[in-house]
């Protein structure tokens, strides 16, 4: 019942959840000369400076190191600028809030929604690279939607829980900048999981993201099926965090307006 | 809730905290933990036990001094606010006047931030273009609406926002002294379209400072005073009450 109602308020505010989700996309480049072009530029040349580095600076013995670091690459920058950009947005729209309601939920969603979208479109370019370097595609890669379901879930769920804190505690965004960037190192991104000394497995178990893009890498680079277990486990997961997130958001909006 | 009731007010109070420096940080906050029995004196009642049954196509003036709670009161009504304790239920799409022009981007044109701003208000892209000319015609600012809205001027602004506002289709309407938007024209044209509204049956509540107005407009007034009310009734009869005390 409660949630049925949850929907129906935000499909009223469908627009407004579309207009902010747009303004996200392109209010990033608007003034500059290229535009929208730099949604497919940006990941480009990030992708092109870690393909040029990494392979130098750390000596992992794979086959197209390149692919093997940007599959799992990809997808946890869509996991870090999501949780990034979303701890701090319902602060950065005090001024918003403190004036006309709407659902406030719309805030850490669009911007949870927006990055997924830059997350798909830089995926065109990941293809790319994937078709050039010869590794190709196989049938596993029909799983790729439900790791990006897991995947956005997860984010979800997070950004409610960080967005909503950081309005009575500011200095969260602060702090989770440095879980973020060790969060970096703690998944094998860069590396093989199986570097990892076998004391040190264990955290490769719980941190999901370590998971997620063991899971991403499965399908699109070894092309063989992920840890279906673990994915079990943390789709279920991240459906509860999601579930928490957004009823921990809805406890502590009603104070929004006299703490901003 | 009865299906003639627009707005239920119950048993709704509301503090708010009383900050001298106001702790933001973790340290701060952890520092300063053991304040918080003694900030029991710092808080502020704003509203004590207010109980208001508003029908729906009333229009409703809620007059007070100043600090006296009306404002609070509205915002509670639009839930950019929650009450401390006690219930407020609204029965149907409710708009407020409250903060005009809410979600307008300056580099944005005039059309494109009546679609920001209608959004807000929760109407689909749709209605939108349904709505838009009336919305255009109404700020008579056909020849400026693809320019940006940094280049007008205040007037322009109030007038746009004010346009969106008050055509969005609401059934409850809640507006905080919103009449003093433009020229002379351009308030007399809002409060005739304010009339054709309480007209059509919608309902209407008003704070204002504005005797006349409120002469002119209200049925019913409500008097708050320090956080309660003091009178609600007949606007006519409240007024002069009002009067004499604070006239």
């Amino acid at each position: 019942m409660i949630k049925l109602k949850v929907f129906k308020e935000l499909y009223n505010y469908r627009e407004l959840l579309k207009t902010n989700i747009k303004k996200e996309i392109r209010g990033k480049y608007k003034g500059s000369w290229l535009g929208v072009i730099w949604t497919f530029l940006n990941p480009l040349l990030m992708l092109a400076v870690y393909a040029i580095v990494f392979p130098y600076i750390l000596r992992v013995d794979v086959e197209n190191y390149t692919i093997f670091m940007i599959v799992a690459l990809i997808p946890w920058n869509f996991f870090t600028t999501a949780i990034q950009t979303g701890t701090g947005s319902v602060v950065a729209n005090g001024n918003i809030l403190k004036k006309v309601y709407f659902p406030r939920e719309i805030i850490p969603i669009s911007i949870t929604t927006s990055q997924l979208i830059n997350f798909l479109i830089t995926c065109i370019i990941v293809t790319i690279f994937i078709i050039v370097s010869g590794v190709g595609f196989s049938i596993h890669l029909l799983l790729f939607p439900i790791l990006v379901l897991i995947q956005y879930m997860l984010t979800l769920g997070l950004t409610f829980i960080l967005s909503a804190l950081t309005v009575f505690i500011r200095d969260v965004s602060h702090f989770i900048s440095v879980i973020l960037m060790l969060g970096f190192y703690a998944t094998p991104i860069v590396y093989l999981g199986s570097m990892l000394p076998e004391k040190f497995q264990i955290f490769l178990k719980l941190n999901p993201m370590a998971q997620l893009v063991e899971a991403y890498r499965a399908i699109l680079y070894y092309h063989k099926f992920p840890d279906i277990k673990m994915m079990t486990i943390w789709g279920i997961g991240s459906f509860i965090i999601l579930i928490i997130g957004y009823l921990i958001f809805k406890k502590l909006e009603k104070s929004f307006v006299e703490e901003l | 809730m009865k299906k003639d009731v627009a707005i239920k007010v119950a048993h709704v109070s509301k503090d708010f905290k009383l900050y001298y420096d106001k702790a933001n940080t973790l340290k701060e906050k952890i520092l300063f933990f053991s304040k918080k029995n003694r900030s029991k004196n710092d808080i502020h009642h704003v509203l004590k036990d207010i109980n208001l049954e508003i029908k729906k196509g009333e229009s409703v003036a809620l007059i007070g001094t100043n600090g006296s709670g009306k404002s609070t009161l509205l915002k509670l009504m639009t839930k950019i606010i929650y009450p401390t304790s006690g219930k407020i239920t609204t029965n149907g799409k409710l708009t407020s006047l409250l903060e005009l022009g809410a979600g307008f981007h300056d580099d944005f044109t005039g059309r494109e931030n009546i679609y920001f701003n209608a959004s807000i208000f929760g109407l689909t892209r749709k209605e939108i273009d349904e709505k838009i000319d009336e919305i255009i015609k109404f700020s008579e600012l056909e020849e400026f609406i693809d320019n940006p809205v940094r280049t007008y001027s205040s007037g322009m602004y109030m007038r746009l926002a004010f346009s969106v506002a008050i055509n969005v289709q609401a059934e409850i309407l809640l507006i905080d002294e919103i009449l003093a938007v433009g020229d002379q024209h351009f308030q007399e044209k809002c409060f005739k379209k304010l009339k054709d509204l309480k007209k059509s049956g919608k309902t209407i509540v008003i704070v204002s400072h504005s005797m006349e107005q409120v002469k002119q407009f209200c049925d019913r007034a409500v008097w708050l005073y320090k956080g309660q009310i003091k009178m609600d009734g007949k606007a006519s009869d409240v007024l002069e009450e009002y009067l004499k005390i604070c006239g």
